[in-house]
């Protein structure tokens, strides 16, 4: 019994990792679009915490949680440095700026022969799993909940339905928007850097225009009414295609039916209701 | 719908029959993993392979099979090009099939995600069409019978070296691509090493389609000859200009791997006169048990030619089965040692493994050149 478990956890110990790591991600680009914004720049705020942590730990040997705070802190710098200009920009036009920056990422990645250039950087060590991610993602899960709950996600609520009327009640707009996108791309950082170790090898190609888009997809699916909601889309996204391996070649034009469906009937995410106010 | 699922039901009975069957006789099939880009982009590559191991397959099972007439199996599982999913499907075959080992799979990033879970499960990995530096570092159950670049493209230089005397040279690499970058390093330490002079080092994107600068620069120093990793898409494009711009035709390409395509001829025609590229095998190889491969082929997939990948997925099948034979039980820990150990002589020519469980034999390497849009051996 204990070995059948045993081996059944080894067997889908990626899965499980890759269902944590996409729940981050989803929450990541969930505070994005709580405050009204559109960023397809997470992939890339991935990818730089995806290479922060893994250089760390393979050229200088840091303990992983000094890696962990690494690849938090310089995404979230560099959102800090873009956001500036960026986010004068809104709705289609800051999407675009991000594209722009996730493609400027990748082409750093590819011709920095320092972390591999093209070949990526392989043998990073395994650190953190299961229980780092799942830690994360808990930890993530309660304090954005409790974060909607309150007064400030009142604020982001309301920024997302009527960004003037917002700012005339007092709601300082810039200030949210930078903070959202400081906070998210820290958050998908931190879910590159496990990944990294988890997965043993990144490459420049792996964080690039469709990762983003897969990342927000997750919210598409899921809904953005409560931080729950991207999380559900995103283990739904990322269980389906290996669900359907029994279709063999069927799989993945039913996973891709799936998602039109799920999309065409339910428009506003599969859970689409709001957290109610407590306080 | 109704007719699907009928058939479905019958293939059902027919397997459910079989599966009797071989029990009755007590002879129960050794069931490989086979992990390959069956859906997709890339899925031309996986489903050449598997094209290859199925006949191998088929073969092998009419002249008895293994251990004294148990036959041989190959349970597929498709990675669509994605490592995540090469992961996954081989934790799946390792963790729920319990297969004794693993074919594939199809591209060197999916190995370098797959390849460590095998290694870590001791279960024995063979990539067929692996060809980057360091796919057997990864762990002593990993082999690959694919030549790597290293082992092709030096053979590939040294003939136009021989051949047509060129001294100096213009490189050309996409710097995007792990595949063209890691042949274009393999180009660089063997160019050093013959003495050939290097004029320049151009890079470019895999998705460019305007290479004019970088070829009008190469016009400028006259090269004897331009030595190019590309894709196939780019490396037509780099060619048609490089005419274009009136680049003599003298002066001719030598490509890496990525060259090795019958697409080259297709997309830049005459343009692509001369180009050399060195190949593991070829289908006009005149030897008895290549051409029968050939034919065989052609008569199992409907006049379809065979190609490189599906000549390695084929000979690869053979090797394996001979390992199992040796192994004297479908065993992971034993056929590894079996497999070290195997000399085989197919379709790609004699066949064994180094001690870093890479092809040690490169006899069977041929250069090839471009005639008329077609490749052709090099007299």
């Amino acid at each position: 019994m204990w070995e059948t478990l045993d081996d059944f956890y080894w067997t889908y110990q990626s899965l499980i990792h890759a269902v944590g790591v996409n729940g981050i991600l989803a929450l990541s680009v969930y505070v994005v679009l709580a405050v009204g914004q559109l960023s397809l720049g997470q992939a890339a705020f991935m990818g730089v915490g995806a290479y922060t942590g893994a250089l760390l730990t393979v050229k200088f040997g840091v303990p992983f949680g000094v890696a962990m705070v690494g690849a938090a802190l310089v995404p979230a710098l560099l959102a800090l440095v873009v956001g500036g200009p960026t986010l004068r920009l809104t709705g289609v036009y800051l999407a675009i700026a991000t594209i722009g920056l996730g493609e400027i990422t990748r082409i750093v990645f590819l011709n920095w022969d320092y972390a591999g250039g093209a070949l990526g950087l392989s043998s990073i060590p395994e650190r953190g799993g299961v229980a780092a991610i799942y830690g994360t993602l808990a930890v993530l899960l309660v304090g954005l909940t409790l974060v909607a709950r309150s007064r400030v996600g009142r604020a982001m609520e309301a920024m997302r339905e009527d960004e003037a009327a917002a700012g005339v009640m007092g709601v300082n707009l810039p200030r949210y928007r930078l903070v959202a996108l400081v906070v998210s791309s820290a958050m998908a950082g931190v879910a590159g850097c496990l990944s990294a170790h988890v997965s043993s090898f990144i490459g420049p190609n792996e964080y690039g225009f469709e990762a983003a888009v897969t990342i927000l997809s997750y919210a598409l699916l899921g809904g953005i009414g409560s931080p729950l909601a991207p999380v559900l889309g995103s283990t739904i996204l990322t269980l389906l295609p290996e669900v359907l391996r029994p279709l063999a070649d069927f799989r993945l034009m039913v996973n891709g039916l799936i998602i039109v469906l799920a999309v065409l009937f339910m428009p506003r995410g599969i859970l689409p209701w709001r957290i109610a106010r407590t306080g | 719908m109704r007719a699907m699922s009928r058939r479905v039901l019958l293939a059902a009975a027919l397997l459910g029959g079989s599966l009797v069957g071989a029990q009755a006789q007590d002879k129960s099939p050794v069931k490989l993993g086979a992990i390959e880009i069956l859906t997709g982009p890339n899925s031309r590559y996986g489903i050449a392979i598997q094209r290859g191991f199925d006949l191998a397959l088929a073969d092998i099972n009419k002249a008895g099979g293994v251990l004294g007439g148990r036959p041989l199996a190959i349970a597929y599982e498709d990675s669509a090009g994605a490592k995540e999913q090469a992961l996954n499907a081989a934790r799946k075959l390792i963790g729920r099939d319990k297969v004794p080992l693993i074919l594939g799979p199809t591209l060197s990033n999916e190995m370098f995600a797959a390849g460590p879970v095998a290694n870590e499960r001791k279960v024995p990995i063979v990539g067929t069409s692996t060809t980057a530096n360091g796919i057997t570092a990864i762990g002593p159950y990993v082999f690959r019978t694919s030549l790597p670049e290293a082992d092709v493209i030096p053979v590939t230089l040294k003939t136009a070296q021989a051949k047509f005397g060129i001294k100096r040279v213009a490189v050309m690499y996409g710097n995007d691509d792990a595949f063209t970058k890691s042949a274009y390093d393999v180009m660089k330490a063997s160019l050093e090493k013959l003495g050939i002079e290097t004029l320049t080092t151009e890079t470019f994107g895999s998705k460019d389609s305007d290479f004019s600068a970088q070829l009008t620069k190469i016009k400028a120093l006259n090269p004897d000859a331009i030595v190019l990793s590309a894709l196939v898409e780019a490396a037509s494009g780099i060619e048609l200009q490089a005419r274009q711009l009136g680049i003599p035709e003298k002066v001719f390409f030598i490509g890496g791997n990525g060259l090795n395509s019958p697409k080259l001829g297709d997309i830049a025609g005459k343009a692509a006169d001369g180009t050399l590229v060195g190949s593991p095998w070829f289908v006009g190889k005149p030897d008895a048990a290549n051409q029968a491969f050939v034919n065989a082929f052609k008569d199992k997939y409907g006049g379809d030619l065979p190609d490189q990948f599906a000549a390695q997925a084929y000979d690869t099948l053979f090797i394996v089965a001979k390992a199992i034979d040796a192994a004297g039980a479908p065993d992971s820990e034993k056929i590894k040692d079996a497999l070290i150990k195997v000399k085989y002589t197919g379709v790609m020519g004699p066949f064994s493994f180094s001690e870093t469980r890479d092809p040690a034999d490169t006899s069977g390497v041929v250069v090839l050149v471009m005639k008329g849009g077609k490749f052709q051996l090099l007299q």
